[in-house]
């Protein structure tokens, strides 16, 4: 792509890192996220309200931090995953069917469908790293054979639509917020139960990549292979462990989207594949690898909902919706270029 | 003068590529453009071929001024070139490749017949024997290099630079080129020859222009003037010369830190075999596409060794990959693709460095963010390297202070055993003097180096013992008396012997 | 020289290889079928029903010819055909109009892709993304959740009429493909599209644009949307806001399995045709043994999985680097 450019190969665009801090995108996402709340609550005061938007809401948003997380994983990487909606709905699945036969309480369930969500990331990692081949068309490849075999599984074990029976300790989390478990009004803000286990993902996430060897070396992976191979990094293995986390995410995406929907269903993910590029790339993680930002995801997936909920409050259909949302992203994009290039010309100068 | 050009200027960012380089260009002639790697002869070729837009200084094309926009109008105005780099649609047949910028046509309909028959006329013009159908990503090296020049003869161009032009070629497709060459400047074209043969360039060229340090330190002269040694002095400049380093012995074990025996590799080595000793630098000499680099990732299992034993420090060793070679043998490769394998360009420098220690580096799991920072900053004090902020891109840094970040993250690793591969390739020469005593003072604390150069001078300043490699294999081996008159002079003939009964003339 | 040096080249491209797979599944089809596959209905409702993957499976395909991706010809299709139901009804166009106008939104649409592209210097997978967000708002937008239907019954008879017993819409899916064929082969802006995407800067050097050739490849990817949209109109005889959602990824499972490169530069107008064959028969198979649709996506999934695999396999093989006195690439390399 850059060769399409002007520039020569010998002066690399230089990145984020080095610009000053009104060029920083996270602090554009902020300005804009308050400005849409402060919009949608003078349009809809009903925008603040507890019960019927903010507890939902919030609901949402962790889903799709977590989706949105699951692409980060691959983008470090400069790769994509085609297939997180697929493997959230096997993980979901492997939940479901673990409480189904083995009556196992919800954690031992939700590790099991963990694991087989990273199981099958690992799977594709594994591919991608022996056979060169791209990440585009083995995930892709992987999610038409993955969209047949979940629903074969849930017409083989269940109904054909979902688990009859939902281990206990589901309903609480989906239906209870911490307010709850409070006397009164005094503690315990009104946060659903599952927030917290999205937010910790994304704590963890961001620590794995910001402070630990392998994320580090993941991204280092991203940045250019052949330089990371020949500063010692076992590049085939990080490869298979960052599709390993984008399959464990997406297995916790679709148990937190199995938690609000109330039952481990088949049609878990379906809607998980644009949403989980939206969060990332809206938050400024590119799809060339070697970067990315796990506040930006949070933001992203955030600005993404308030946008949904709002203009659900103003009566918009559902589907014309979208519309705003993919406005939202080329001007963000745009614009997020636009202040590149002025940074960088008064970086030259200065 | 067909062609002039002045006072040239063209800064990338860190690197002022070009410093007012003139050149000048008679008809019926050829002139060879010389300088070191890194002088600027290729930024000048692009900027004269329309690729680059210079910051300054001016272009004439027959006393007038012109300036190119693009690398078409170039062309357009008759100047043909064929760059360094490998510049054809690989999946696109030979005969269309040739006539790619002016692709026959009716309508808007591409005239297969048309296209075949200007090409084969192309062809014809250097009595190539080759299938104007086929696809060009079944040609070899050689081949696909004179499809380049076919390419460039397409166009009835009055100007033709040839940038490396017979670096893939053997001895008789070079001796080809050279009859077209001439029959082109018999015929009044003017040839630009950018060439690091210095005898081809002696036996071809009319007049001389010498680029160092992104100037023309001589301009349009008769090559005639000229020693072969005194256009050489004119490339490397007096201030090479005057490098003297601190004497170093060798620190005499009988035990090497790195030693072959009749090692061949997947890449085709054969019958390779020398050591190194702890303090002492081998140097391993060689013409580009000698196989010293391939050499290099053989040891460190990028490549397979097939053959032979290869031992570190008396124990013979199977190394499959740089993370081993690295921990278990602490042997460090310094790449001579710096911008690709070197560097992680669009990464800060404290990643650059810390890569290859962070498991030094944490506690808890986590690395700890100033340790690296500390360790960066010792190293930018003891190599000097010059930085804004350490968070700075690498990609941000000139050539020599990359070269030295890329040199800085094995020296961390605590490295007892340096490849170090063409260190100072695109640096200029008082940078490289800096760097040779960097290498010298290394070997000094008893690091074993093992020094891949193509740089006859570079060789011949640093390393103790020398070997030469051609063809995949080790020719011989000379110690070092540091005379470079007559130690340069044994090296081309160790390259050399064994070729010429091989290449007739 | 063995056997290799006998057989012409094409007996080894990966068109030859899915042409054997596809009349072999075909054989095998009518046989298991005992000739049922081979009934006029039968056959007639395997290529009308062809015609729709086909033209989508090349609208990706123009665009992974300059290594770039399109995701929104699916979300495309749908709005052009919306569009031209609209016009048809609402505002009571003649179907001709009606179907012109379809090509040109496609085109334009396109064209916008292409600009936003070269412009923003954004990847296309992104800006694509974006746009096709903004065009699933905009296909709601034409008709909301209602359905179109008993627009031209002119169109609607063209979309069930036959010419030499082969559909009308598949004649002109096949006219299409041959059309995109010859402009990849045959024009110089086809030939300089695939320069650029083979490789850029050898293009520009030969004073190849390459923004012009990623306006033409996105605005040749709509125009193909556009022309699926009007096969989906005359095909369906009702159409509304869903149309289109089910054409995504086989848009991109056709030029992949028909052996197009992501990377760019090549592309294979034979291939992608004949893995949509492929595709059909597969969905065709499930109709006839009343399989579930979900081994489909299983199979089309592994067979995918597959071809990339066997490819990356007989890549690794030739590109070995060459040992002495072994035998690797002595097929290969003659010069």
């Amino acid at each position: 792509m850059t060769a399409l450019l002007e520039t020569p190969p010998e002066a690399p665009a230089a990145r984020a890192r080095s610009l000053p801090l009104w060029a920083n995108p996270r602090l554009g996402l902020l300005v804009l996220l308050v400005v849409l709340v402060v919009l949608f609550t003078a349009l809809r005061p009903s925008f603040l309200d507890v019960d019927f938007t903010l507890v939902p809401m919030q609901a949402d948003i962790s889903v799709y931090v977590v989706v949105g997380l699951a692409q980060l994983a691959v983008l470090s990487l400069g790769h994509m995953n085609m297939a997180v909606g697929r493997m959230a709905a096997m993980s979901a699945f492997a939940m479901g069917l673990a409480y189904q036969e083995l009556g196992t309480p919800l954690v031992v369930d939700v590790l099991i469908g963990l694991a087989v969500g990273a199981g099958l990331g690992a799977l594709a990692g594994l591919v991608i790293s022996r056979t060169g081949v791209n990440s585009f068309v083995v995930t892709l490849a992987l999610d038409f054979a993955l969209v047949g075999l979940v629903s074969l599984l849930y017409a083989k074990a269940t109904d054909g639509v979902s688990f009859g029976a939902q281990p206990g300790g589901m309903a609480a989390l989906r239906t209870d917020t911490f307010a709850d478990y409070c006397a009164g009004n005094v503690c315990g803000p009104p946060v659903p139960l599952i927030v917290p286990i999205a937010v910790v993902a994304a704590l963890l996430v961001g620590l794995l990549f910001r402070w630990s060897r392998t994320g580090r070396e993941i991204l280092m992976t991203g940045a250019s292979v052949k330089a990371a191979e020949l500063s010692g990094i076992p590049v085939g293995r990080r490869v298979v462990q960052a599709h390993a986390l984008s399959g464990l995410l997406s297995g916790l995406a679709g148990f937190l989207l199995a938690v609000n929907n109330g039952a481990f269903s088949a049609g878990i993910g379906d809607a998980f594949l644009l949403p989980s590029f939206l969060a990332p790339v809206l938050g400024g993680t590119l799809l060339v690898g070697g970067a990315v930002s796990v506040l930006g995801t949070f933001l992203g997936a955030t600005i993404t909902q308030v946008i949904y909920k709002g203009l659900n409050l103003l009566q918009f259909q559902v589907d014309q919706l979208k519309l705003y949302i993919g406005l939202v992203l080329i001007v963000a994009l745009s614009l997020d270029r636009v202040r590149h290039v002025l940074a960088e010309r008064r970086g030259a100068r200065a | 003068m067909i062609l002039s050009a002045s006072g040239l200027v063209k800064t990338f960012p860190g690197v002022r590529a070009l410093d007012g380089a003139s050149l000048s260009l008679a008809a019926g002639s050829v002139h060879a453009l010389l300088g070191e790697n890194g002088a600027g002869k290729s930024t000048l070729v692009k900027i004269l071929t329309g690729v680059y837009r210079p910051d300054g200084g001016t272009i004439e094309l027959d006393g007038k001024p012109v300036h190119f926009t693009g690398p078409l109008d170039a062309l357009r105005a008759g100047i043909g070139v064929v760059h360094q780099e490998r510049n054809l649609v690989t999946e696109f047949s030979v005969a269309e490749n040739i006539v790619l910028h002016h692709l026959p046509r009716r309508f808007g309909v591409v005239r297969r017949s048309r296209v075949r028959d200007e090409a084969r006329r192309c062809l014809d013009l250097l009595d190539l024997d080759l299938d104007p159908d086929a696809p060009v990503s079944t040609l070899s090296v050689a081949q696909a290099q004179l499809v380049e020049i076919a390419k460039a003869l397409s166009v009835d161009n009055r100007v033709l630079l040839l940038d490396e032009p017979t670096a893939s070629l053997t001895g008789d497709e070079a001796d080809r080129l050279y009859a077209i060459v001439r029959k082109l400047t018999g015929s009044g074209h003017a040839v630009v020859l950018v060439s690091h043969k210095l005898e081809e360039v002696f036996a071809v060229a009319d007049t001389v222009t010498v680029l160092r340090d992104g100037r023309s330190v001589a301009e349009g002269q008769p090559l005639s003037a000229y020693t072969r040694d005194e256009v050489v002095d004119l490339m490397v400049g007096r201030a090479h010369a005057a490098v003297s380093l601190a004497a170093r012995t060798p620190l005499s074990s009988d035990a090497a830190a790195l030693s072959l025996t009749d090692v061949a590799t997947s890449y085709g080595h054969a019958d390779v075999s020398f050591d190194v000793a702890p303090g002492e630098i081998y140097g391993l000499y060689g013409l580009v596409g000698a196989g010293r680099t391939e050499l290099a990732k053989a040891l460190l299992g990028l490549g397979s060794v097939t053959a032979g034993t290869v031992s570190v420090h008396g124990t013979p060793v199977r190394i499959s990959g740089v993370g081993e070679a690295l921990r278990r043998h602490r042997i460090g490769y310094v790449t001579e693709n710096r911008k690709e394998e070197g560097l992680f360009l669009e990464q800060p420098i404290t990643r650059n460095i810390g890569v290859t220690v962070w498991h030094r580096l944490t506690r808890l799991g986590l690395i700890r963010d100033r340790a690296e920072a500390s360790l960066v900053d010792d190293y930018r004090q003891r190599l000097g390297i010059r930085l804004a902020t350490p968070k700075q891109l690498a990609g941000q840094l000139s050539g020599g202070n990359q070269q030295k970040v890329s040199l800085a993250k094995w020296l961390a690793a605590d490295c007892g055993i340096l490849i170090v591969d063409e260190p100072t390739v695109g640096i200029d020469v008082r940078t490289k003097a800096a760097f040779h005593e960097l290498i010298a003072g290394l070997a000094g604390q008893g690091m074993a180096i093992l020094l891949i150069s193509s740089d006859l001078p570079e060789i011949v300043t640093l390393a103790d013992r020398i070997g030469v490699m051609a063809g995949f294999r080790l020719r011989g081996e000379l110690p070092n008396d540091g005379d470079y008159e007559r130690m340069s002079q044994s090296i081309i003939r160790l390259i050399h012997t064994p070729l010429i009964p091989a290449a007739p003339h | 020289m063995t056997a290799v040096a006998f057989s012409p080249r094409v007996f080894r491209t990966s068109e030859f290889t899915l042409g054997v797979v596809a009349f072999a599944g075909f054989v095998g089809l009518t046989i298991a079928t005992s000739g049922n596959m081979l009934s006029a209905g039968t056959l007639a409702a395997f290529f009308r029903f062809l015609a729709v993957p086909m033209v989508i499976g090349l609208a990706q395909m123009v665009v992974l010819a300059i290594g770039q991706m399109n995701l929104s010809v699916g979300v495309l299709t749908g709005f052009c055909a919306m569009a031209s139901a609209w016009l048809m009804i609402e505002a009571g166009l003649p179907a001709w109009l009606a179907v012109l106008a379809a090509l040109a939104l496609g085109a334009l649409v396109g064209l916008v892709n292409g600009l936003l592209v070269v412009f923003t210097r954004i990847n296309a997978f992104i800006v694509t993304l974006a746009t096709m967000t903004i065009i699933e708002g905009l296909r709601y937008g034409v008709h909301g959740p209602d359905t179109f239907q008993d627009y031209s019954p002119g169109l609607v008879r063209l979309g069930r009429a036959s010419i030499l017993g082969l559909p009308v819409v598949f004649v002109v899916a096949v006219v299409v493909a041959i059309g995109v064929g010859l402009f990849f082969a045959r024009t110089v802006a086809g030939r300089h599209l695939l320069a650029s995407g083979g490789s850029p800067f050898a293009a520009r050097l030969s004073g190849v644009s390459n923004d012009r050739s990623i306006l033409l490849a996105h605005a040749l990817s709509g125009l193909l949307a556009g022309v699926a949209a009007v096969l989906t109109v005359a095909l369906s005889g009702s159409v509304n806001a869903s149309i289109g959602d089910d054409l995504l990824l086989p848009s991109f499972a056709a030029p992949i399995i028909g052996g197009v490169a992501l990377a760019g530069g090549v592309v294979s107008v034979t291939g992608t045709c004949l893995a949509a064959f492929l595709v059909r028969l597969v969905d065709v198979a499930r109709a006839q043994f009343g399989i579930g649709q979900q081994w489909v996506d299983l199979i089309v999934g592994a067979v995918v999985l597959g071809v990339v695999l066997i490819g990356a396999v007989r890549g690794k093989l030739a590109s070995r680097p060459s040992r002495p006195a072994t035998s690797a690439g002595s097929s290969r390399r003659t010069s």
